[in-house]
Parts: C-alpha cells; structure tokens; sequence
C-alpha cells in the first residue's frame, strides 16, 4: 500500500510509505565534569501504523556514567499545508545509578517540520527520586530547533542543532548545541552522527562546558 | 529566525548601565580558572575564614542573603550587615550576585562592608592593651572581651575588613571582568571553616562550605578537589554542615526561568549533600524562595534581597539561623525594609554611578 506522503516527503523518523519497521543502534562517547571519559549506547524501535501514528521504544545504556534508561513514544504526524506537525508524547525512565537517583519523564511536545529545519516545542515533567524523597520540577519548556544545509529529501545532510534535550533527558535552561549529519545509503539503511556540546548553563553563565559528546549510528527500516 | 534576529540585535545593541550587552551571553570566567585562583590565593595569604570568630561557642547565630545586585545603592547590604551587629549574630553568608558588576558598584559595596567593619569593631573589640595603655602583642592587636580571643589584623584577609562576611560568586559577579573585582575584596571562591562548639560534655565542630556554582557548574577542578577530600582533610568531628552556593537545584514555580545544574550534576549534588550529612543547604541565584527537605537534607532558597525585585522589601529577604548547644539550627525569616536612595541623595554622600 503506497503512501500519497511518500511522493513529496522523506523525513528523519517519518512512514516513506513502505517500510512500517524501523530500528537503530548508536554508540555515544564523550566526555563531562562529573564522569570523565564516557562511553554507551543507545537502541531504538519505532513501528509507523500509517501515516499518522507511531510508536517508539529506546534504551539507553551509558556504562561509565552507570546511567540506565528506557522510553516509550507515541507521535501523531499531520501535513497542514506545507508544514508537517508531530505531535508527541512520551515517557521515559532513568536511573542514575551513580547518584541512587532514579527519574521519571513526561514530556508532550509539537514539531513542524518543513524542508530545512524544524522548530519543537512542548513541555516536560520532571520527577526524582533519591533515598526516600521525591520531587516534581515546575512544567519545563522544551524547545529545540534544527536547520539542515539540504533539503530532507536529499540522501546526505548537515545541521546545525540547539536545544534543551538530547534522546535520553530533558533539561531546564541547559541549551545544546552541536552538528548533526546523515548518509543515507538506500531506502532501507541510513548512517548518522551528531556532535553535541551541552554548557553547564545559559546566559552569563556560559564559561563553562558540562558536556561535549559525539554519537554514531545505524538506522535499517524494512517492511 | 527574524524574532531571534530581533533579540541578537536589541542585546548587541542596547546600551544598559546595569547590564553587560555581552556579559549577558559569556561569563568571563570559567570555575576552574576561578577555583584555581582560589587555591593560589589561599596559600599565598595563608587565609583563615574562622579568623575573626571566637575560638569556642555554645549557642550562635548567622544570617544569610542572597542576590543583593548592588549598583549605586548598597543600602539593602547595609541594613543586613547592621541587623547583624545590633543583634549579635556571628557572621553572615552571602549566596552571590553581590553586585552587578561595574567598578563603581564594587566601591559601593566595599563601602557598605568597611563601614559595617567600623561599627562591628566598635561593638566587640577592644585594643589588646595593658593597664598603662601600651599594646601588649603589637599596635594591631585587639581582644574580643566576650571570648578574650586576641586578633590581629595586620596580615592581608579575606576580606578587605574584618568582618566576617562569607560570600559566593555569582554569576552575576563574573561578567563585565568582574571575578577581578571580586577576586581583590575576597580572593576566593572555595573555601570552608569550621566553628568549634561546645556540646554537652564535649566539644565538636560546626562546617561552612562554600562552593563557586556561577557557571551553573562546579566544574571538574572544584569537583576533584572535593573528590580529593577537600573538606575531610583535617579529620574533625563535625556535629552540622551547612553549605552556600549560588546556583540553585530548585526551581519555586514553573514562571521561574534561571538555570540549573545539567541533570547528572544535580544529581551528583544532592547526592554528595546527603553524603556530607548536611543539616542545611543554601541557594540562591533564581530570586524566589522555597524551603524543602530532600534526601535529608533542609534546602532553602534564598529570595532576592534587591531593590528591583523587592522596592518596599519584606519580611523574609534573609534568614537566620540559630544553632542551640544540642546542635538543632532553627530558621527564622528576617525582613528588610529599606527603600531606595535618590540618585541626589546617594551622590551628596558619594556613592559611585
């Protein structure tokens, strides 16, 4: 069954009207203030019921960090005009192991989407846990935008990122900014990579890098 | 894009007497080279933070503020570290963002410390003298009758006085070069004392530390250091901790927008706090209070104590803590009422713009 939206659309994590089946594994290294040296990996499965509805599973496994975790999404994709809009929501646990913390993630967001770039924005609930005590942040803004230097379309990109989360967390006021890139090999298998460098905070405060990180990956979709 | 574009321009462009156009994006100085400073300075001036305190106490007090952004009027400072002496608390703590960093407001607030130093000599110390009114050690001498503890101030301390006023470096203190402004009235960013106490049938000791958060990071060579046992080192039997940083861990309400620790160093954070066994934790940096116990620890954060937040100020803009012989600290608000000087009135008695 063919997919009208296949013909003009052929976006990161979107139905190409063919293959319902996606799954990816990357491998994370980097360094960060607390840790050090660090290294982990990261697996994903999203299943596209059509064009509209998905859901996502990930696990993220950082080994030096001792820091553990699991996400489950569910997205809803619309084309309104020429815009594509994603709208989200997801939960995710993570366990700090390091730190006898353990936390639990709610985010709803909304992306659009058009050729170059694409803006999010949503909102996210952050509870921990630590010795007994629990605490729920305030509702966070989620906010990221992403331009590329291609068009989606295109089998190779480069882009530029910023934003207030990464795969795995949602932060306050801490704004990453790094390159991300892509090669797409055929319909099926796509090679991606991404640079991140997350500063321990924004504004005046910004002297002092937390974390710099560089990821890659596999992605394989098949029917 | 066109709106970001819009807010790159009005900062590159605006001109503000209170606000760096580029110390609002970049601090000048990272923690590391800050805590590196810190260190140096420390040896150099073989700086001792329990200098000015009695050697013993039993029962004692210590207020803390936050946030004061001086500019011409220290007048919010002023009143604090006056409640201080007409009270008779021990020392103050300041959770950062002194001063809104220019020159001018710096000489402000060395103003506002170097007259509360004259009163608070006045009040507690005396010539180290003889009967015939020669000095006994050396013209610089003095005794507190109280605890019969004998200063000298001849050696370059802390503090430009000898008040025993403990700040942290906000981030705030470090844009506009002003870690070099700070640096010269404090000379550190990292630093602890300890105060001796008299328990039951023993003594013990009471730990202050003070940690630099302005970069929203302690960054790796606080981190080592603390790692290393910066704060073990001498094997004291420590009764209470207390600690003061800037940044802080939680946020009051959602409308609250100032930045935090990256999530693994806020966990990182509250874990070492509950290691340490800390008995109270002080925040400051998002202007708001909030007062919570987690992970055993009391967390209080600290509102702001300036003129622009608070203009007919109020009844909680600083806290005192009153630490009992049985070691129980018990936390009581404390106003400020203060308004602010005209800018007539603050020239006429040569405050600095």
């Amino acid at each position: 069954m063919g997919y009208a939206a296949a013909q003009y659309y052929s976006g990161d994590h979107t139905f190409d009207g063919e293959n319902k089946n996606e799954a990816s594994v990357s491998l994370t290294s980097g360094k960060n203030i607390i840790v050090g040296p660090c290294i982990g990996n990261t697996l994903h499965y999203k299943h596209y019921f059509n064009n509209h509805w998905s859901v996502d599973g990930g696990a993220n496994l950082q080994y030096t960090k001792q820091l553990y975790g699991f996400k489950a999404k569910g997205e809803y994709h619309l084309k309104i005009k020429s815009f594509h809009m994603f709208a989200s929501a997801e939960y995710m646990f993570n366990n700090y192991h390091r730190f006898n913390t353990t936390e639990n993630v709610g985010n709803m967001s909304l992306r659009f989407e058009r050729g170059y770039w694409d803006i999010t924005l949503g909102g996210s609930f952050i509870n921990y846990n630590m010795m007994g005590s629990h605490y729920t942040e305030p509702v966070t803004l989620t906010f990221g935008a992403h331009a590329s230097l291609r068009p989606r379309t295109n089998h190779w990109n480069v882009g530029l990122l910023f934003r207030n989360y990464d795969d795995f967390y949602y932060e306050n006021w801490n704004i990453n900014w790094g390159v991300d890139f892509y090669y797409r090999f055929n319909p099926t298998w796509k090679f991606f990579g991404e640079f991140n460098v997350r500063p321990a905070g924004s504004m005046s405060q910004l002297a002092s890098k937390y974390e710099t990180t560089g990821k890659v990956g596999i992605i394989y979709r098949w029917k | 894009m066109a709106a970001l574009a819009l807010v790159a321009a009005n900062i590159s462009f605006t001109s503000c007497e209170k606000v760096s156009p580029t110390g609002v994006l970049i601090g000048n100085t990272s923690v590391d080279d800050r805590v590196k400073q810190s260190m140096v300075n420390i040896s150099f001036f073989e700086m001792a933070w329990d200098k000015m305190l009695p050697d013993t106490v039993q029962e004692y007090s210590f207020l803390v503020g936050s946030d004061s952004h001086i500019t011409a009027d220290p007048g919010r400072l002023e009143e604090m570290l006056e409640i201080g002496i007409e009270y008779g608390d021990l020392f103050y703590c300041h959770l950062g963002d002194l001063a809104d960093t220019k020159a001018e407001y710096y000489s402000n607030t060395e103003r506002a410390i170097q007259e509360a130093t004259d009163k608070w000599m006045e009040k507690y110390l005396v010539p180290y003298v003889n009967e015939d009114g020669e000095p006994i050690v050396d013209t610089t001498s003095y005794i507190d009758p109280r605890t019969q503890n004998i200063y000298t101030l001849d050696k370059p301390s802390i503090f430009p006085s000898a008040l025993p006023f403990y700040p942290v470096v906000g981030n705030h203190d470090i844009t506009h070069n002003g870690w070099a402004l700070y640096c010269r009235l404090f000379k550190s960013s990292f630093y602890e004392f300890t105060v001796r106490v008299i328990c039951e049938n023993d003594t013990s000791y009471d730990r202050f530390i003070f940690l630099d958060s302005a970069n929203g990071t302690l960054g790796n060579y606080q981190i080592d250091e603390i790692e290393n046992g910066f704060f073990q080192r001498d094997q004291k039997e420590i009764r209470n901790t207390f600690t003061f940083t800037h940044t802080n861990i939680f946020r009051p309400s959602l409308n609250e927008f100032a930045s935090t620790y990256c999530r693994e160093e806020l966990y990182y954070i509250l874990d070492k706090l509950a290691d340490w066994n800390t008995t109270i934790a002080f925040w400051g940096h998002v202007h708001a209070w909030d007062d919570r116990w987690f992970g055993g620890v009391h967390h209080i954060t600290m509102p702001s104590m300036n003129f622009v937040d608070h203009p007919n100020g109020g009844d909680n803009l600083l806290v005192r803590v009153t630490v009992k012989r049985n070691g129980d600290a018990i936390v009581e608000p404390v106003g400020l009422h203060s308004k602010e000087r005209s800018k007539e009135e603050l020239s006429e008695n040569g405050y600095l713009f």
